[in-house]
């Protein structure tokens, strides 16, 4: 029989609809697979010209072609989202049109049914029972068999049973992280683990190896490397390993060198932390992000940066934990260091001008990253680096900024005392030596307090105070009997640690910012113009040697096993004898 | 020629759905910004109070629309139309959501978690379809489920799947409805939800996983009648057992069966069931009262037997636990260290778990406890469903009509027009062309 108008005019819409299907998924398909070739995350192109970046990474017109190229990819991404949608709506529309006229088509043509009575239909039932029992019985096989092999294929190393459940949960430690020996004080002692030295206190712990730099004989270079990335982080030292931060607006990096021969043994991009923009908007130039000095424990180096950026690393490199802890209200940028106390973190994120709703001190675990205790603190931006001192049989976290000097207990945080003594801009950091916290308001005064009080001790436990030559960047340092300060201008002041009487003063004719520090009854002074100082921690002044270095110095001088290392804006330097020979590091 | 069709028909649902994968592409953060800062991730707003509301009444009227098109208009047309509503409203507009065939498992959240309290509009979703079954019959199945309009949209040339495989297979969704009930107790997901084949349609968007699988569907829907809802929907189960203690039932006539069978052949969900003589061969009568008591006596044997193998499954279910999994990892870095990329998924998860570990293990603990007796209590239930199947097959159902099953039919309205006394009775036919009854 000839087929019906209506039916051929069916098949044809339904062969058009089909064919049209056909196209738009040609044309979708074709979409799809020439813009893997512009998958971002793949092409050769934009992964070289970012690794070339990583080498050169202020180089800006490599920076113009990623941004180009990087904004040709998302336009070409976008189109073809456009692209997407429409099509699969038109697929849409075409595959309504085809199911209906193939529908109708097969209604046209389909015959009309002329069942048959059934005269066996008892027997057939019966038949029909015995089957669908088999088959049943074989659909519960098949399911057993399924759930026999996901019982098969699965492994795991949890407890099998309630019983090794309880094992593995009451054991020692299961209710923390797994256990780890913090670093004993004597391995802290020898290496710096922090902003001036194990105790922040900038004073190298007696007993060190002798100095391979004799400063009476002038200094040499024992090697020098370049430093990759801007920053003003002092070095910390850590079982051979010196690290230092630097990064920019876009790239923040820890770098790793190796004590002895300055060779870089690696650097780290610190990225993708969670919450954290890619780029630090507003940061200063003066300040950059990576002011802040990095804290090691032994086990892991820390670093954080002013955008908030804080990342734990195992001495390889290798990422143990980030967090993003900004962004950070700070006008000048933030600059605190790190403090670290066996293996817990300490940061004091001060930040606000006048609104202090954002200041806190954070106690962190080192290994897991796990926040201990946090306190918030009725202060404003601050940037000095705070203290754990023991003293009062307590272990005391020694936090300045305006006006508040607080004492906090390092195992809960809880406050101890506080003293309202501090003014304006407070940068110096406190020191602890002979029973007393040494502390500047920044131009105005030195102050020497008792930290044995409770509640407000403004008033009670100052035991002394001066305002001779009182610095306003550099930080104090005292060996116990005396204290020595170093103003911006370079006028050296040593005072009796006892009673804050003046003993000596000396204008050493230069400009500093870095801290000073005492190495085996010798001070050492660094000058931004590169010259190293190098005084008698004496009550008589006496000048034992000085020299000089090509480089411009902003960060404090560390001291661990015999050497000196320095961070130059352009070099990290390690100081030795001065008939050294140069080793040079890329 | 239909056949080609039918390929091209196939192709095009293939490729629309392999098409929509590229959705789910992302792009990467970008390298370089101009102060932009990007936003937070948030989780979307729920959907107003008044408009879940409204949609509940949406949902009852349409329930009630079907019910009355069902028994008082027995009208086929009404409820394509309804259907077709069904679709583009709970379907395309609601995305699939909130709907029936998930909301079970809302319930049993509800139960084992005192911290979520269900909703009013899911407990009307979840019971409304029931009650209505347990009057009507299927009604929601009939006009106003989406994803069975889809399916019915898309069947061409209807296909008859033997008898024997229809009932060996109509135990398939009990087990999911368990499966997707322990999933919702033990608070790791609503795997009914997740592994929906057609509600990623109606997002258009999925992972590839569930978009074949819905592929798949559909494709077969084209041949053979709404494949979801009789093997799979465990929804539709629910509604089978509430069906077969229904009211009203679902007649093809209301008039007296002439046995033509057209209606046999009118049904493409193969729900038709045939006249069975009361009587049985005395023959027979011995083995059968002996299988009976043999299958009896074997119930019991299958829920044992199903609860003690469903009891070793627990550490394998708790797998898919997050939670679990996550112990799981933390454990076996313990064991066999791997060191992972910085701030990959896996690193990111450990450093989760390494801070507190005896908070991931004992809550890995109890999940595995909770999986122990929901996986015992899931083999027992297989072996219920299996035996009872048995049973229901053992038993001797006598028919003088034709008749639709109570259970299988989801009340289409298809059979009634292919009854040649409904259509004298609706004019269209004289009667004199009526076939005698037998």
């Amino acid at each position: 029989m000839k087929p019906s108008p209506l039916y051929r005019a069916l098949c044809l819409t339904a062969w058009i609809a089909g064919g049209f299907c056909l196209l738009v998924c040609a044309g979708m398909l074709y979409e799809h697979f020439a813009a893997a070739t512009n998958d971002p995350w793949k092409s050769p192109q934009l992964l070289a010209l970012k690794e070339n970046l990583a080498d050169t990474p202020r180089n800006e017109p490599l920076q113009k072609q990623i941004r180009q190229l990087d904004l040709e990819f998302r336009q070409k991404f976008r189109h073809r989202l456009a692209l997407d949608k429409t099509g699969a709506w038109l697929l849409l529309g075409g595959m309504l049109v085809l199911v209906l006229a193939a529908g109708k088509a097969a209604a046209l043509q389909k015959t009309l049914p002329l069942p048959q009575p059934k005269t066996d239909a008892g027997e057939l039932s019966v038949k029909l029972a015995s089957r669908a029992r088999w088959s049943l019985a074989g659909v519960g096989l098949a399911v057993a068999g399924s759930l026999l092999i996901i019982r098969l294929g699965n492994s795991s190393f949890l407890p099998a049973n309630q019983a090794a459940w309880q094992k593995l949960l009451n054991q020692p430690g299961a209710d923390q992280a797994p256990a780890e020996v913090a670093p004993s004080l004597a391995e802290a002692q020898a290496n710096w683990p922090r902003f001036r030295g194990w105790d922040g206190g900038g004073v190298a712990a007696p007993g060190s190896a002798a100095l391979s730099w004799n400063p009476t004989n002038g200094a040499g270079v024992l090697w020098r490397s370049a430093i990759p990335a801007p920053g003003h982080s002092s070095p910390v030292v850590w079982g051979g390993h010196v690290f230092i931060s630097g990064g920019t607006a876009d790239r923040r990096e820890v770098f790793c060198y190796n004590a002895s021969s300055g060779a870089m043994l690696w650097r780290r991009a610190i990225e993708n932390v969670p919450g954290s923009p890619p780029k630090i908007s507003d940061m200063l130039e003066d300040t950059g992000c990576a002011a802040p000095t990095m804290a090691a424990d032994g086990r892991r180096v820390y670093a954080i940066f002013a955008n908030g950026d804080l990342a734990a690393l195992n001495f390889d490199g290798s990422g143990v934990w980030t967090k993003y802890l900004g962004p950070i209200k700070n006008s000048y940028g933030y600059a605190t260091s790190l403090a670290v106390w066996g293996n817990i973190l300490l940061i004091q994120l001060d930040q606000g001008e006048t609104d202090t709703a954002g200041s806190k001190l954070i106690s962190l675990q080192g290994a897991s990253g796990q926040v201990l205790w946090e306190r918030a603190r009725p202060v404003p931006a601050s940037w000095a680096t705070p203290i754990v001192i023991e003293a009062a049989g307590k272990m005391q976290i020694i936090t300045l900024a305006n006006p508040w000097v607080i004492a906090y207990t390092l195992a809960d945080g809880n406050e101890l005392w506080r003293a309202q003594l501090l003014e304006s801009e407070v940068v110096p950091s406190p020191v602890f030596a002979g029973g007393l916290v040494f502390l500047l308001n920044p131009g105005t005064r030195l102050l020497a307090l008792r930290p044995d009080g409770a509640g407000d001790v403004t008033k009670t436990h100052v035991a002394w105070s001066t305002d001779e030559n009182v610095p306003d960047i550099a930080s104090p340092v005292s060996n116990g009997e005396l204290v020595f300060t170093v103003t911006s201008m370079g006028i050296v002041t040593c005072f009796d640690a006892s009673d804050g009487k003046k003993i000596w003063g000396k204008d050493l004719a230069m400009e500093v910012q870095a801290s000073p520090a005492i190495r085996g009854g010798q001070l050492f002074i660094l000058g931004e113009n590169g010259a190293l100082v190098a005084l008698q921690a004496a009550r008589a002044f006496q000048e034992i040697g000085r020299s000089q270095l090509p480089d411009k110095f902003l960060a404090s001088p560390a001291f661990a096993g015999g050497h000196v290392f320095l961070r130059g804006v352009t070099n990290l330097y390690s100081l030795g004898p001065a008939d050294a020979k140069l080793a040079q590091q890329p | 020629m239909l056949r080609r069709l039918k390929f091209i028909a196939a192709l095009g649902v293939m490729s629309l759905l392999a098409l929509m994968l590229s959705a789910e592409q992302r792009f990467p953060t970008p390298d370089f910004d101009n102060g932009y800062r990007l936003p937070s991730a948030s989780t979307p707003a729920a959907r107003q109070l008044w408009l879940q509301y409204a949609d509940a009444g949406v949902f009852l009227a349409a329930l009630g629309i079907a019910v009355w098109l069902i028994y008082k208009k027995r009208s086929r047309r009404g409820l394509f139309w309804l259907s077709l509503f069904s679709l583009a409203y709970f379907g395309f507009y609601r995305k699939g959501c909130i709907c029936p065939i998930g909301s079970p498992q809302n319930i049993v959240y509800g139960l084992f978690n005192p911290d979520y309290a269900v909703p009013v509009t899911v407990l009307i979703f979840c019971f409304a379809p029931i009650v209505a079954a347990l009057f009507a019959g299927r009604a929601f199945c009939a006009g106003v489920c989406p994803q069975g309009a889809l399916q019915d949209f898309v069947l061409i040339k209807p296909l008859a799947v033997p008898l024997w495989l229809e009932h060996a297979l109509s135990v398939v969704p009990y087990m999911f409805l368990g499966a997707g009930l322990i999933y919702a107790g033990t608070g790791t997901g609503f795997v009914i939800c997740r592994y929906d084949p057609f509600v990623p349609l109606f997002r258009l968007s999925g992972s590839i996983f569930i978009l074949t699988f819905g592929a798949a569907f559909l494709l077969a829907g084209m041949f053979v009648g709404r494949p979801y809802c009789r093997f799979l929907c465990p929804y539709g189960g629910l509604l089978r057992l509430a069906s077969l203690a229904s009211k009203w039932r679902v007649r093809v006539t209301p008039d007296s069966c002439t046995q033509c069978r057209l209606c046999e052949q009118s049904c493409p969900f193969g729900a038709m069931r045939e006249p069975a003589p009361a009587g049985t061969n005395p023959d027979r009568l011995g083995a059968e009262r002996k299988r009976l008591a043999w299958l009896l006596a074997l119930l019991p044997a299958l829920v044992l037997g199903g609860a003690w193998a469903g009891s070793k499954l627990g550490p394998a279910a708790a797998q898919l636990d997050p939670a679990v999994a996550l112990a799981e990892r933390y454990t076996r870095q313990q064991s066999f260290p791997v060191q992972y990329g910085l701030m990959t998924p896996e690193a990111l998860s450990l450093q989760r778990a390494s801070g507190n570990p005896a908070e991931i293990l004992a809550a890995a603990a109890d999940l595995r406890r909770r999986f122990d007796l929901a996986a015992l209590l899931f083999g027992g239930w297989i072996g219920l469903v299996i035996g009872l199947k048995l049973l229901a097959l053992s038993v001797r159902q006598s028919r003088t009509d034709f008749e639709p099953d109570r259970g299988a039919c989801v009340a289409c309205a298809r059979c009634f027009t292919a009854c040649p006394n409904e259509r004298v009775r609706l004019g269209w036919m004289p009667a004199a062309d009526e076939p005698a009854p037998p």
